[in-house]
């Protein structure tokens, strides 16, 4: 009996030996777009570059509540995964709840990765108190897409390609206008049904003004209540004059856009395949994508940033070496973003889209630029994707912008009702 | 043969353990955890600092709550009886068919309610979308404006309603049929030797025999029109999500995307004591207002 056991266990033994060098490294995320489609790519030539010593098993949840929940859920009685994606702006919040890891200084250096590789608004979105908690992959803001086409047809084309009147409201109104007497029946496509997309370019215009959500823990403090109007005004007065889409959800948009209904559409980077596979198809227009227009004061663009987060899995440690090989991961991923752009989104690591190869991608080089007018949600455990404000934010834009409701009474309704968040 | 008493008690033990075992764990212990943590300042998970009835108190000065509130009564009172009423209706109509026909009609009937709620929500999304839902070209062929039903408030409960009663419909249908299939024939012919019209036969008959199942249907509808989430969760995606809450959205929101576990209890205690209250009341007022009929 005895002999048996030791034998099981010197056999044991034996095919441990190769396999404890292989690491393998649990992943969740929530990409199921175009963009999940290059992940899988990414995630794929990773294994292969890393045979036989890391793994990386990954899956895809649903985007939102659901992830951030399973996430909150299964860290507290860690079974989260070892890595996984994390939206920036989610970051006060999972930090208060105590489930994600802090990025050490050592961390860093392990990964040959540090401040200097990224945009000082994108570090600090990863920031809390001094300490940094996700290394950033990507920034994804929102950009204004063109058809090229039908704006040279209406005489609204500058020469450098780009639509006229992107330096001014009076000048960007002009383009709507003229393009609505050249046929358009609604020239910007918007996605005025769903408050929580029409955020980012709300917070864009409020960005553009100098205006803050938050500032010293209390919600539009100020005159930002005052731009927050300015900014639901101006878009209201686009819906009054007929020259953006009412009600629109967010796939009836891009369909009014693709389809050639509305030369103009504002949405984010990650819309950017969907756009180059339908060209190569052959069935769109010449098309471009440039940084928001300047309807205020100075450009300014919303932005979030898909970043890499460690849970703090409750009552299990991680092992040196499985943190090691969590390290190589995202340390990897982020020298290899370059293929990330083609999924439309700003690599967050510097040398990247330094190089001369991310320079000549188009349209990402267009509007890379922006990189430099990025603002982040505040830093709250209320804001976030899918977070509280959203919420607030949702219920009073959808009338709002489809001309329901003044933009002033909102913005009251809006301060109160986030002030009585806290 | 003598029996032996402390078998029986001991077979009798083992037979109800696995229940009591599950009910237990799943039912009270979580009760139990709920109304404790309503007095606490918690998070989602785990317990939090004893704050006595805070988490009460400040439900009553929560707009929200309140919003959440009123559109539950809103939402039971456009179901419950209309709802009740249309399934008797059809309940009827289906009873005076014929062999396949019948069954067709009702299995047609039933045909929603074993669809998911998702599936449901696409169908009616499909149908009642502002840019491209089918209802919305009819509306265009008639030369009517379009109507943004799941975005504004005014036409945002009825529609859920609506959609709710062609979804859930179904189940009470069976329960009626089964009650008129019970009702004895020779009833009726004596209704017909004596002249009785089709009106009186009705009221004085049919009526009074189904009220028992009308009252379970009515009972049943109420508990579960209380509770109503999903439907409302799924067509608020990106709408005006705070202007459509009910009960349970609202400790949801609370719960998952606020993290504050304590005031969810809360609130999941005054619907747990809501749907009790409102329940036994309903059982006792239909149960003596039967004899009257």
């Amino acid at each position: 009996m005895l002999g048996v056991a030791s034998g099981a266990i010197i056999a044991a033994a034996v095919l441990a030996g190769p396999v404890q060098a292989q690491e393998t490294v649990s992943w969740w995320d929530f990409l199921s777009g175009g963009d999940g489609i290059r992940m899988k790519q990414l995630i794929s030539d990773f294994n292969a570059d890393h045979e036989g010593e890391i793994t990386i098993d990954a899956t895809t949840l649903e985007w939102g509540t659901p992830f951030y929940s399973k996430v909150r859920t299964s860290a507290a009685i860690g079974e989260g995964p070892d890595i996984m994606t994390y939206h920036a702006s989610r970051i006060p919040l999972a930090v208060s709840q105590g489930i994600l890891q802090e990025i050490t200084p050592d961390d860093w250096s392990a990964m040959g990765l540090s401040e200097a590789d990224y945009a000082p608004s994108t570090w600090d979105a990863v920031t809390v108190d001094g300490k940094q908690y996700a290394v950033p992959f990507d920034t994804h803001p929102i950009v204004l897409y063109y058809n090229k086409d039908a704006l040279a047809a209406a005489g609204l084309l500058s020469e450098d390609g780009k639509p006229m009147g992107l330096d001014s409201r009076e000048g960007f109104e002009a383009t709507l206008k003229g393009l609505k007497e050249a046929g358009s029946e609604y020239p910007l496509a918007s996605t005025t049904a769903d408050g929580t997309f029409m955020f980012r370019t709300i917070y864009s215009f409020m960005g553009q003004q100098d205006g803050e959500l938050m500032t010293d823990g209390e919600f539009l403090a100020g005159d930002n209540a005052e731009k927050l109007e300015n900014a639901l005004a101006a878009l209201q007065g686009w819906t009054n004059e007929g020259l953006q889409t009412t009600y629109t959800d967010y796939p009836a948009t891009v369909a009014l856009f693709t389809s050639g209904e509305s030369p103009l559409m504002i949405n984010g980077v990650w819309e950017v395949p969907t756009m180059i596979d339908l060209k190569d198809q052959g069935k769109l227009f010449e098309w471009g994508a440039v940084e928001l227009p300047v309807i205020f004061d100075h450009p300014s663009t919303y932005a979030d940033s898909h970043t890499f987060a460690i849970p703090a899995n409750s009552g299990k440690e991680m092992s040196p070496e499985k943190r090691a090989a969590v390290l190589e991961v995202i340390s990897w991923m982020a020298k290899n973003s370059l293929f990330w752009a083609t999924a439309g989104h700003i690599p967050a690591y510097g040398p990247v889209t330094q190089s001369d190869e991310y320079q000549t991608m188009e349209p990402n080089a267009t509007y890379s630029s922006l990189t430099e007018n990025m603002i982040f949600d505040p830093k709250s455990p209320l804001a976030g994707v899918a977070g509280p404000i959203y919420d607030v934010m949702s219920t009073y834009f959808v009338p709002t912008l489809n001309g329901e409701m003044e933009p002033a009474e909102a913005v009251e309704e809006i301060k109160y009702e986030l002030n009585d968040l806290q | 043969m003598l029996r032996n008493k402390r078998n029986e008690a001991i077979v009798a033990l083992l037979l109800v353990a696995p229940f009591i075992v599950i009910y237990g764990l799943i039912f009270v212990y979580p009760t139990i955890r709920m109304f404790i943590t309503s007095f606490q300042d918690a998070p989602l998970i785990g317990g939090g600092d004893y704050v006595a009835l805070d988490n009460y108190t400040r439900l009553w000065g929560d707009r929200r709550f309140n919003t959440a509130f009123w559109n539950t009564a809103y939402f039971v009172a456009l179901t419950v009886i209309p709802g009740t009423l249309v399934a008797f209706g059809i309940a009827l109509g289906i009873n005076r068919l014929k062999g396949r026909l019948q069954a067709l009609i009702l299995a047609l009937f039933f045909l929603p309610y074993i669809l998911p709620v998702s599936v449901v929500y696409l169908i009616w999304d499909w149908t009642l979308n502002f840019q491209f839902g089918i209802a919305m070209y009819l509306f265009d062929l008639l030369g009517m404006e379009r109507v943004p039903v799941f975005k504004s408030t005014v036409w945002f409960m009825p529609a859920v309603a609506m959609i709710t009663i062609w979804w859930t419909a179904g189940f009470s249908i069976l329960l009626f049929l089964a009650g008129l299939r019970a009702i004895p024939a020779e009833i009726y012919e004596a209704a017909a030797l004596d002249n009785a019209s089709r009106l009186t036969t009705f009221s004085r008959l049919t009526w009074p025999l189904m009220w028992p199942v009308t009252a379970l249907v009515l009972t049943i509808q109420l508990i579960s029109q209380l509770k109503i989430f999903d439907q409302v969760y799924l067509f608020s995606t990106g709408g005006r999500p705070n202007d459509n809450l009910v009960l349970v959205y609202y400790v949801f929101q609370r719960a998952f995307q606020y993290d504050q576990g304590g005031r969810a209890a809360a609130a999941a205690v005054v619907l747990f004591i809501l749907v009790i209250v409102v329940s036994v009341l309903n059982f006792q007022l239909t149960r003596l207002s039967k004899g009257r009929a």
